[in-house]
């Protein structure tokens, strides 16, 4: 009989679900939804595609620049790539709409392209840094900085030694 | 008498999990029983040895989903015992929330089953929109219902912040008195529940440490044996767990220890969210992981997991091995259920709290 009450109020308190599809689905800030990509802060570590569980995310280095590549449907939405990425340039979104139709399974990718940059003083081939990488290794950015991120690892010991960069 | 042999399974015998039973029967009782396993192997544990410490990390989650925060917790200390790693005060205690907020859920979920075999529908409802609690506060924490990704290797990668600790403890506050002023009383006076559980599935405590028992199935029948009092880890020694037992072994107390272990849950949830000290989530970036093994062991909802882990300097794991409480729980099906009805094997296999797929992995 104890029920009766507890049903009771259940029924008062109407119903428990969410009115979705009809009305929003509450969607907290830590939910791990789709993977977003930023190539602006990417530097090409690779740690993203070393720990993805899934095999979801894979790199691939060719002329124009370094080619990233995530397949949604075989990523598993863990976070260790967010986890591990030194720079936060991949991170999982709160977007949960994943649902599509089946003709459309292959087409659930996402590519980038963090473009190759050349050297301003021999005109090598550089991977950039990026600004996050160097907010985090300096702590902000100088002028002199700024000229010696734009140039390939030897050039810039010269110019750093030589005092040309300052 | 007449006797025969009937099949039960291997699918959905109480929970959604292939399970296959040939039961001797003579009129209405249950004579004999055999236990075939093996439907739901995935080789798991071979996998492990294919992929990187990383890549584990959510392959191991992903052995259970109900006891998925206990394996890779398990997989962390062992990896953190092997590297000599510190692991820091404050991911020790977001670990035993995430710990304790799961066998919550988990527990409830049991316990909401064992209704909706007896075939109190509204109870069962009750009990799981209670649990959904539960799961909007894991949501809302880590990001996911079920799959926490709580642990990473010399750590955690979430944290609480100060506002989040107000919204579970007013989330723990909502939680606490339906369970205790609702469910609890409604499990232990309603008839239609005791009338189906109390006195059937009977195991009692020398049989309970002859098979081996783990967890709530060990504590109903009297055995007070917790890894979380008996071999602490993470904080669980500054935290003064409660060991819940029954005396009587039968399906019923089974059913309450695992919601008194709720309550449980949700006052050591409390004193860590109090006590909660501020201070890095990991113990640095990348572990160096050299050669070695260990072997690690947690309360998981079920009861003892264990995990051997052995290394070899590269970072793939040489072999992980783990053993399940439901192992030893499952055999011991034999004794609960010799002797009961025919009609009473569901809510029998229902209160071992059975994981196949963790056991079959």
């Amino acid at each position: 009989m104890a029920f009766l009450k507890i049903l009771f109020d259940n029924l008062r308190k109407g119903p428990a679900t969410e009115a979705f599809p009809f009305g929003e689905a509450a969607t907290p800030d830590a939910y791990r939804g789709k993977v977003t990509f930023d190539e602006t802060n990417c530097v090409g570590c690779n740690m993203c595609e070393h720990v993805c569980a899934g095999g979801a995310i894979r790199f691939s280095e060719q002329e124009d620049g370094l080619h990233f590549l995530i397949w949604h449907n075989t990523c598993i939405s863990c976070g260790l790539c967010a986890h591990y990425c030194p720079t936060k340039a991949i991170k999982l979104s709160n977007d949960w709409h994943l649902s599509h139709l089946q003709e459309e399974k292959y087409e659930q990718v996402d590519h980038a392209v963090v473009p190759y940059r050349h050297c301003t003083s021999c005109g090598e081939r550089l991977q950039p840094g990026g600004p996050m990488l160097h907010q985090l290794a300096f702590k902000g950015t100088n002028p002199r900085s700024q000229r010696l991120m734009n140039m390939c690892p030897d050039c810039r010991r010269k110019a750093s030694y030589s005092g040309e960069a300052l | 008498m007449k006797s025969f042999e009937m099949p039960v399974g291997p699918l959905h015998v109480s929970l959604e999990e292939p399970m296959y039973f040939r039961i001797d029967v003579e009129g209405e009782e249950v004579a004999g029983i055999e236990i075939t396993a093996g439907h739901v192997h995935r080789g798991i544990e071979y996998l492990t040895a294919k992929r990187n410490i990383y890549q584990n990390l959510a392959l191991i989650e992903r052995v259970c989903s109900l006891c998925s925060n206990s394996h890779p917790q398990a997989y962390c200390m062992g990896l953190e015992k092997i590297a000599g790693i510190e692991v820091p005060e404050r991911a020790q205690y977001l670990r035993v929330i995430a710990d304790e907020i799961k066998r919550a859920a988990s527990n409830m979920f049991n316990v909401a089953i064992l209704a909706h075999i007896v075939g109190f529908e509204s109870l069962f409802m009750h009990v799981m929109e209670a649990r959904e609690i539960m799961q909007d506060t894991k949501e809302t924490v880590f990001g996911n219902r079920m799959d926490l990704a709580a642990n990473v290797i010399g750590g955690v990668k979430f944290d609480i912040a100060e506002d989040r600790i107000a919204y579970v403890i007013a989330q723990l506050n909502r939680l606490e008195p339906i369970l205790v002023k609702e469910i609890i009383p409604l499990y232990e006076t309603n008839s239609s529940i005791l009338s189906r559980t109390r006195g059937i599935g009977l195991i009692n405590r020398d049989q309970c440490i002859d098979y081996g028992l783990m967890g709530p199935v060990a504590r109903g029948s009297g055995y007070a044996y917790d890894v979380r009092s008996a071999a602490p880890y993470a904080v669980y020694d500054r935290l003064d767990v409660d060991v819940i037992t029954y005396p009587d072994g039968d399906v019923w107390s089974r059913a309450m220890v695992r919601l008194k272990e709720v309550v449980e849950a949700i006052r050591l949830m409390r004193l860590c969210l109090r006590e909660l000290p501020e201070g890095p989530l990991t113990s640095g970036p990348l572990p160096f992981i050299p050669a070695g093994e260990a072997i690690t062991k947690v309360e998981a909802p079920r009861g003892e997991l264990i995990y051997y882990l052995k290394t070899d300097g590269t970072d793939i794991p040489a072999r992980v091995k783990w053993r399940v409480p439901t192992y030893m729980n499952w055999d011991a099906l034999e004794v609960m259920m010799v002797g009961g009805r025919i009609s009473d094997i569901p809510l029998i296999v229902n209160s071992i709290d059975p994981c196949i797929s963790c056991t079959e992995r």
